[in-house]
């Protein structure tokens, strides 16, 4: 029992979710820059960009609008990072770590994916400014046009990989059977999750909650300093979970060797998956409208995550 | 603390641009200094930022004009210290074309304190890139002060 929570605590706090997660998704954030800096021609920021942006960040004031709720403004931030940070404990990566025991379940997963959409939500309504309003009021309707799509492409795996509802289970059941990459009933699965990856990034097409142009960044407009540090952590950390479910559903492909081989296997899987689902996109993409981006992802990333899960049933 | 700190601290300069009353002259030489390809600033860190709170280096452009003062003053206080200023243009320094005009409250550096002054109408990009890296170099001896 006691072992367990030990167990646990390492997991959220050094690896795969703590220390680690920082590092790599940070790291990622300026792969992806570089990345996006090349395709448009450019030189590009140094690789360590976000964490100089952390550290300046942290050096600066904290200030506070006067008629914002203040403890609300300031608990915001936090409760995003923490629940992407438990986000990261719970992700297995295959032939690396299983996962907390009994806890990488992925309805688990699903209510605590909305905890960083939640801490911008509550960031920005707290924040007293009508750009923030409109954020996170557009932060609202984006997130529940994803998790549709995000549901129905997680049953669909968890249906394939004969009803297993844990992570764990499903990264067993295709370390002996195939990936689903290769799997052709899995394919529009993971097109929806290709799809969805950008919208709940809120890069490219998606970036509609924080645009720069039309609600001067939205829900984070009022936030400075180390309070906007927590924010650029926390979006940092999101990147890798999504990039390791990614993984974890679709590839779990395991190289012979232990430890050592696959974990910069698995990194190189995740970079992949990023420079297509992430900087290719953000780079060729525009802004949707709201509404467009809300019809989008109900019409087509879900519809393909439905045949799949229909496929799944059906052909079980 | 800061003193390790602030070695790394200049390489992230956030930018945020203010419009004194500029004829937008040297807000056009603003965004062609980033925004294209061919002077990428991002190489040494900086980003546009929609927010006055996110901003590090200020870019202030045009003689300030009547009725804009109380308005740029305000947006100024928005700014997290450590704050530096860059007056881009010869408008902020002596009104340029439009000095001894009824309508103008300038020259800048007798309400807001000006730290690097980029002359010229517009100045030429390569200028006011050499501005904010001077901008840089103030930051790293105002991080401590403020610490």
């Amino acid at each position: 029992m006691v072992n367990d929570y030990i167990h646990a605590g390492i997991a959220m706090l050094i690896f795969p979710g703590g220390l680690f997660a920082l590092a790599t998704g940070l790291l990622f954030k300026g792969m992806d820059r570089i990345a996006v800096a090349r395709l448009q021609r450019r030189v590009g920021p140094p690789m360590l960009q976000p964490v100089f942006d952390i550290i300046k960040l942290s050096t600066k004031e904290i200030l506070v609008p006067e008629s914002a709720n203040e403890t609300v403004f300031k608990l915001a931030p936090m409760m995003g990072l923490m629940g992407s940070l438990v986000c990261a404990a719970l992700v297995p990566i295959a032939g690396v770590w299983n996962g907390i025991p009994g806890a990488g379940d992925i309805f688990v997963l699903l209510y605590l994916f909305s905890l960083p959409a939640l801490s911008f939500i509550l960031g920005g309504s707290s924040s007293s400014s009508p750009f923030g309003a409109i954020g996170f009021s557009r932060e609202m309707v984006i997130m529940f046009a994803y998790e549709i799509p995000l549901l129905a492409t997680l049953l669909a795996v968890a249906v394939r990989a004969d009803w297993q509802l844990s992570l764990d289970g499903i990264i067993a059941y295709q370390t002996a059977n195939g990936p689903f990459l290769l799997d052709p009933i899995m394919i529009p699965a993971f097109l929806a999750y290709l799809m969805f990856i950008p919208g709940t990034m809120g890069i490219g097409l998606f970036d509609i909650p924080e645009a720069e142009e039309e609600v001067i960044e939205g829900p984070v407009l009022e936030y400075s300093g180390p309070l906007l540090a927590l924010f650029n952590l926390m979006s940092a950390v999101k990147l890798m979970v999504v990039l390791n479910l990614g993984v974890a559903l679709f590839f779990p492909l395991l190289l012979p060797g232990g430890i050592w081989v696959n974990l910069p296997f698995h990194l190189v899987k995740c970079l992949a998956l990023m420079l297509v689902a992430v900087s290719l996109f953000r780079a060729s993409t525009g802004r949707l409208r709201i509404d467009q981006a809300f019809n989008f992802f109900l019409k087509y990333p879900s519809s393909l995550a439905y045949v799949s899960l229909l496929g799944a049933y059906l052909l079980r | 603390m800061h003193k390790y700190l602030k070695r790394f601290v200049h390489k992230s300069p956030w930018l945020y641009r203010i419009n004194a009353g500029s004829c937008n002259g040297c807000d056009v030489e603003l965004a062609t200094t980033a925004l294209i390809p061919r002077y990428d600033v991002e190489r040494l860190g900086c980003k546009y930022c929609g927010s006055p709170r996110h901003a590090d280096i200020v870019l202030i452009s045009g003689p300030l004009t009547t009725r804009v003062k109380e308005r740029v003053l305000r947006v100024y206080e928005e700014i997290p210290r450590p704050k530096i200023t860059v007056a881009v243009g010869i408008c902020p320094i002596s009104g340029g074309v439009f000095r001894d005009s009824y309508s103008i409250e300038g020259p800048m550096d007798r309400y807001i304190p000006i730290d690097v002054n980029v002359p010229g109408c517009p100045p030429r990009p390569q200028a006011i890139m050499e501005g904010i890296l001077k901008a840089c170099e103030i930051w790293k001896k105002r991080i401590v002060e403020v610490a």
